[in-house]
C-alpha cells in the first residue's frame, strides 16, 4: 500500500521572499494492483506529488508511508546520465539497483526496440526512444508500483500497446500512478483519478466525472 | 535486538557502497568517456598542469635554494597544491551536475560527492605516483628520506581537500557567491598554503601563528620532512591536524545534510 497523509509542499519562491504552496493537505491511498491517474493542468503538481511519493523529495508537512517498491519518477527528465550511452546507463541502473546487467539489458533490447541506438549516448535519443528507454527500464527492474509522468503518450501506438501489455496482463498485481493530460490514455490504464487544482486534491471513481471536472478547471 | 539494528546497519552500509561504486563508475565514464585515452587521462590531466609548470620554475630559480634542491621543492609543493585545486575546484556545484541521479531514492548527495570528489582525488593521487616516478627515473628528485612520513604528508593533504571540498560543494548549492569568490581564494591559498615556503623560513611568532591557522601548512611540513630527512627541520603536529580536519569535515557534512533542499530536480 501507499498512503498520502495530509501532504502539503511549499517551494521558496526564487525571485520574493515568500513560499509557493504547491500541494495542501492532500490525502489518499492505492491499494496493490490499482492503477490511478492523476489529472491537473501545466503547474497544477502532479510531478512534485509524484516525486513525494517516489520519496526523492520530502513533503513540507504530512507523511508518505510505503509498504511496497516504488519506482523512480518514470518520465523524460532525470535518472539517467544524458552524455552516456543507453547501455552504460543500463549498467548504471543495474549497478543502483542490484540486478544482472546481462538479464535486464535483453529484456531492455527485447522492448524499447532501440537496436545500434543502444550504443549512442542518449541526449541524441529522440523523446520517444527515451521514454521507451526509461519505461522498459523500470519494468526490468520489476517494482510494485510504477510511478509514470507523462511519457506514455510520448510513445507511438506499437509502444503504447507493447506497454499496456506489460502492465496490465503480465503483471496485473502491479500498482500504477500515472499522471497524464490524455483522456483515451488514463481510460486505458486507470480505474480512478486524483484531480489535483490549487495545491488541493480530490479522488473521483469516476473517470468521466473527473475528466468533466478537469476540463472545466 | 542488537543484532538485527547491527545487520541493518550492514545491509545499509552495503547498499551505499554499492551505490557509491555505481556513481563513481558513471563519473568515470561521463567525464572520458570509452574512447581515446580513457583511462590514461584520470591521471594525465593534473600531469599536463604540473610537468609545465615545474619545468618552468625550475629554469627561473637557482637550482638550490635554502640548501634544498629547486626541483623536488617545486615538486613537492606544486603537486599537492594540485590536489587541493583540483578536488575543491570540481567541488562547486558537484551535487547539481549529478542532481539526475537523485532521482534514484537510495542515492544521497553524500553519495554523488564521494563518487565525483574520490574520482578526482585518486586521479591527482596516481599523478603524484606518475610524476614521482618520472622524476625519479630521471634523476630529478631523490627517494624519499622517510617514507611514512612522506605518505601521511600525502594523505592529511588529501582529507584537508576532501574537507573542504565537503563545505564547497554543500555551500555552492546554497549561494552562488561561493563560485564568484572561490578562484582569489585558491590564488591565495597559493600563497600561504606552504607551496612555496617552509615554516622554518618564518620568524618564530609567525610560525606558531601560521601553525595554528593553517592546515595544510602542517601537511606540507610532513611531506617535506619524508622527502629530504634531517636536512631540514620540519613543523607540525599530527593530533592537532587532526583535531582540525575532523572539524572541518563535521561542518561539511552538516551543511551536506539537508543540501536537497535547495535542489531543483528536472
Amino acid at each position: 500500500m501507499i498512503a498520502a497523509i495530509g501532504v502539503s509542499k511549499d517551494y521558496h519562491s526564487e525571485t520574493r521572499r515568500t513560499y509557493n504552496r504547491v500541494l495542501s493537505n492532500v490525502s489518499f491511498a492505492i491499494k496493490p494492483g490499482e492503477k490511478i491517474a492523476v489529472l491537473g493542468r501545466n503547474g497544477a503538481g502532479k510531478s512534485t506529488l509524484i516525486r513525494l511519493i517516489a520519496g526523492i523529495e520530502m513533503p513540507t508537512s504530512g507523511t508518505i508511508e510505503r509498504t511496497m517498491s516504488v519506482s523512480w519518477p518514470v518520465g523524460l527528465t532525470g535518472g539517467f546520465g544524458g552524455t552516456m550511452t543507453g547501455n552504460d546507463n543500463i549498467r548504471l541502473i543495474c549497478r543502483l539497483y542490484d540486478k544482472p546487467f546481462q538479464m535486464i539489458r535483453d529484456f531492455v533490447e527485447d522492448f524499447a526496440e532501440l537496436g545500434k541506438y543502444l550504443a549512442e549516448p542518449i541526449i541524441t535519443y529522440s523523446q520517444g526512444m527515451r521514454a521507451r528507454l526509461n519505461f522498459a527500464l523500470s519494468v526490468a527492474i520489476d517494482f510494485d508500483c510504477y510511478l509514470i509522468d507523462e511519457i506514455i503518450a510520448v510513445g507511438d501506438q506499437r509502444f503504447q500497446r507493447r506497454s499496456q501489455e506489460e502492465l496490465f496482463d503480465k503483471r496485473a498485481d502491479r500498482s500504477l500512478i500515472l499522471a497524464s493530460h490524455v483522456p483515451h490514455i488514463v481510460k486505458e490504464y486507470c480505474s480512478r483519478a486524483l484531480v489535483l487544482h490549487r495545491g488541493r486534491g480530490k479522488m473521483f471513481d469516476d473517470l468521466d466525472l473527473a475528466f468533466d471536472i478537469y476540463s472545466d478547471l | 535486538m542488537i543484532f538485527t539494528e547491527i545487520r541493518a546497519f550492514w545491509r545499509s552500509f552495503a547498499v551505499q557502497r554499492r551505490v557509491i561504486g555505481a556513481l563513481f563508475m558513471r563519473e568515470f565514464v561521463t567525464r572520458w568517456g570509452r574512447r581515446n585515452l580513457g583511462f590514461a587521462w584520470l591521471f594525465a590531466e593534473p600531469l599536463l598542469f604540473a610537468l609545465p609548470v615545474i619545468a618552468l620554475w625550475s629554469q627561473i630559480r637557482s637550482p638550490f635554494e635554502h640548501g634544498l634542491p629547486m626541483i623536488a621543492f617545486v615538486w613537492s609543493g606544486y603537486l599537492p597544491l594540485l590536489i587541493f585545486r583540483h578536488v575543491t575546484g570540481h567541488a562547486l556545484y558537484a551535487i547539481r551536475a549529478s542532481a539526475n541521479m537523485l532521482y534514484h531514492r537510495q542515492v544521497t548527495p553524500l553519495d554523488l560527492f564521494i563518487g565525483r570528489q574520490g574520482l578526482e582525488l585518486m586521479g591527482n593521487i596516481a599523478a603524484c605516483a606518475v610524476s614521482f616516478l618520472l622524476f625519479y627515473a630521471l634523476g630529478l628528485v631523490e627517494w624519499p628520506q622517510d617514507y611514512a612520513l612522506f605518505l601521511i604528508g600525502f594523505f592529511y593533504m588529501s582529507w584537508w581537500s576532501i574537507a573542504v571540498a565537503l563545505i564547497v560543494a554543500a555551500l555552492s548549492e546554497r549561494y552562488e557567491m561561493v563560485e564568484h569568490i572561490w578562484l582569489p581564494i585558491s590564488y591565495i591559498y597559493l600563497i600561504v598554503c606552504g607551496f612555496m615556503f617552509m615554516a622554518a623560513w618564518l620568524p618564530t611568532s609567525l610560525r606558531e601563528v601560521a601553525l595554528a591557522i593553517d592546515p595544510p601548512l602542517h601537511a606540507y611540513e610532513m611531506i617535506r620532512g619524508g622527502l629530504f630527512g634531517n636536512r631540514i627541520e620540519v613543523f607540525y603536529d599530527m593530533a592537532y591536524l587532526s583535531y582540525i580536519l575532523a572539524f572541518i569535515t563535521l561542518i561539511g557534512l552538516w551543511l551536506m545534510r539537508d543540501v536537497r533542499k535547495h535542489l531543483v530536480l528536472g
